[in-house]
């Protein structure tokens, strides 16, 4: 069966800076900052590509997100998505995840959709949740952290991870939502020819639907660094000394012997 | 609304997972702020007993009791949730942020339109305010958010961030009549699947040295094959190296991986994201080398080395004999 797959994508800053926060206390400072491809959604955008080259159909690249995040969605084009969409959300930090899957449910709802796609996890806020949450607004059967999915019929079998390696395998119907895992697939690299021709595509941009908001109010209060940064004892010096001393170390712990 | 708190307890294979007590220490805390009882919610097939074992720890414990109830089922336990609190909205819904929290909580909070947060180390109640404490950024950033609302709250607890309840007098066992309707599920379950392992067992291992991506290379892993030789251990890895297929998955520690415990972790180019810390952190005597004085690692760490692990693995083994 041809497939109509809508994946999520997010953009974030590269989870291995450091990071500073503003002087309001309710973001960090994102001057200077780079941007990329939530890790997981690297996978689920393959997953989509995956399916659609298998069973034919089309792919829709989706993100809720400021301007920047045009150069993400160009990269997924390039990667095999045939449209992209931006809905236009410039909350930069995204806490409050309630909102954005409903921004998100909205705009999947003017989309056909076979399939939906997140990520596991988005790095940034680590919140499993959006995924989740737009399976609930939109009434989709569901499977979280897959990563196996094959399409049989309007069926789709699919493994989702447990803890400990184990793995949960089941059957749902058509159309449901999927949050992808790390692993679930080798990510392939765009061509060059692909970039280029990405390059010069539009890019829809859709303002964010009114969200009814009397169910909840939401508010940062505070972002800090962690309390207490554990206690390591942090070995000084250069390599060389610290290699020393972490020996001479390991020596007096009994974890070398002769 | 009712003052009260529930939390949903998680079972797999006739066993209870540690997390649902932390739950329960949580959800008591958080009822005796909002001047309700502490209650739990534990859906199986034939689970009298899992369900007796959990009563030290609330005021009730509320069973049900079905044979599509027997695994874990998104549809089946969406149903007995919606219906529970349907009757009686508890203040806070608690759900142990895991493979089955996060495939169930969030997608309930959308179908109830329920305020959500999820994968907090911290929550508590101001009044009738949930104020919830989550990390960011791979744990380098950690934030307090607020919300306000006259619904229910869902909540995912990260597992290992509560201390598990003292025993209290039993609370009472209710066997809850919501019929559940089999046929309205609309996963169907096929099998649990297992590891083949046909490998070294990390889990028995007194010595892991354990490399993550800051490793760059494949061909790095031989200097760790070389220190896991003279110190009479093994080579562990984090998750990204195992999905590389560098390394088989029967060495990946962490919460899709393996929990281990040895005497020596040596955490060289890790992170120390919560699912590679939750296989690792009670390990006897933990060193980390890192390169980013602001990764998480440190904070489980008894011992920090903020180095390139390519400069000091050479020269440690040079320092060893090795
Ligand atoms: C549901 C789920 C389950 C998961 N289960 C697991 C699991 O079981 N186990 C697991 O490990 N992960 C698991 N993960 C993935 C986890 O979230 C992290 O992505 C992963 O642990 C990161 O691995 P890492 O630390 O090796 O890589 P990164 O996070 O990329 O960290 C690399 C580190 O190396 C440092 N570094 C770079 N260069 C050098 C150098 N030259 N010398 C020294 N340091 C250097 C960097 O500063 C950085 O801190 C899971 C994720 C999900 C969503
Ligand atoms: N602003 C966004 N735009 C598009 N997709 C998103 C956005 N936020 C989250 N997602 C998707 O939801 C997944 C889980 O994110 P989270 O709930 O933040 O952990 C991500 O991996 C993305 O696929």
């Amino acid at each position: 069966m041809a497939l109509n797959i809508v994946v999520c994508l997010k953009q974030i800053p590269n989870p291995d800076l450091q990071f500073q926060i503003a002087p309001d206390g309710l973001d960090i400072k994102r001057e200077g900052l780079n941007y990329k491809t939530n890790g997981a959604d690297e996978y689920a955008l393959e997953e989509a590509v995956r399916l659609k080259e298998t069973n034919g159909g089309r792919v829709v690249a989706l993100a809720a997100g400021p301007k920047r995040a045009e150069q993400m969605l160009r990269e997924a084009l390039a990667k095999g998505a045939d449209e992209a969409v931006r809905v236009g959300h410039e909350d930069p930090a995204g806490h409050d995840v309630g909102r954005v899957a409903r921004i998100l449910a909205a705009a999947i709802r003017t989309l056909p959709h076979d399939l939906v796609l997140t990520g596991v996890q988005s790095d940034d806020i680590g919140g499993s949740a959006t995924g989740g949450l737009i399976a609930g607004l939109l009434g989709l059967p569901h499977a979280s952290v897959v990563t196996r999915v094959q399409v049989r019929g309007s069926e789709i079998e699919v493994m989702s991870e447990l803890e400990g390696g184990l793995g949960r395998t089941y059957v749902l119907p058509l159309p449901a939502l999927l949050t992808i895992q790390f692993g679930a697939n080798q990510p392939r690299y765009a061509p060059l020819p692909a970039i280029m021709k990405a390059a010069r595509q539009t890019i829809r941009e859709v303002p964010p639907a009114p969200i009814d908001s009397s169910a909840y109010a939401f508010k940062v209060r505070r972002l800090s660094p962690p309390p207490a940064r554990g206690n390591a004892e942090m070995i000084p010096g250069r390599a060389a000394e610290q290699a020393k001393r972490l020996a001479q170390l390991l020596r007096e712990k009994g974890f070398v012997r002769g | 609304m009712d003052p009260d708190v529930l939390f949903l307890a998680e079972h797999f294979e006739g066993k209870l997972a540690p997390s649902t007590l932390e739950l329960a220490a949580k959800a008591r805390e958080l009822a005796a702020s909002s001047s309700g009882a502490p209650r739990g919610i534990l859906l199986g097939h034939d689970a009298g007993a899992l369900a007796d074992s959990l009563t030290p720890y609330a005021s009730e414990i509320v069973l049900v009791d079905d044979p599509a109830l027997a695994e874990y089922a998104p549809g089946p336990y969406e149903q007995v949730l919606r219906a529970t609190m349907d009757r009686t909205p508890p203040r806070v819904l608690l759900v142990a942020h895991s493979a089955v929290g996060y495939d169930f909580a969030p997608a309930l909070a959308g179908a109830m339109d329920l305020p959500l947060v999820t994968n907090c180390v911290d929550v508590r109640l101001e009044g009738s305010t949930l104020v919830a404490t989550r990390r960011l950024l791979n744990e380098k950033v950690q934030g307090e958010f607020e919300i306000a609302s006259d619904r229910t709250y869902v909540v995912t607890l990260r597992p290992g961030t509560v201390k598990p309840p003292e025993p209290h007098p039993p609370g009472r066992l209710t066997r809850s009549e919501v019929a559940v309707d089999a046929g309205a599920a609309r996963e169907r379950f096929l099998r649990i699947e297992r590891p083949q392992v046909q490998d070294i067992d990390i889990g028995q291992a007194d010595v892991i040295v354990a490399a993550g991506r800051g490793i760059k290379k494949k061909e790095n892993l031989a200097l760790f094959e070389t220190l896991a030789k003279r110190l009479g251990g093994v080579v562990g890895a984090s998750r990204p190296l195992t999905d590389l297929e560098w390394l088989p998955k029967t060495r990946q520690v962490g919460q899709s991986g393996k929990t281990v415990r040895p005497k020596l972790y040596l955490a060289c180019g890790i992170s120390g994201a919560m699912q590679h810390v939750a296989g690792m952190k009670d390990s006897g005597f933990i060193v980390a080398i890192n390169t980013d004085p602001s990764a998480p690692i440190f904070e489980v760490a008894h011992v920090g080395v903020q180095a390139n692990v390519l400069e000091i693995l050479p020269a440690l083994l040079k320092e060893i004999g090795a």
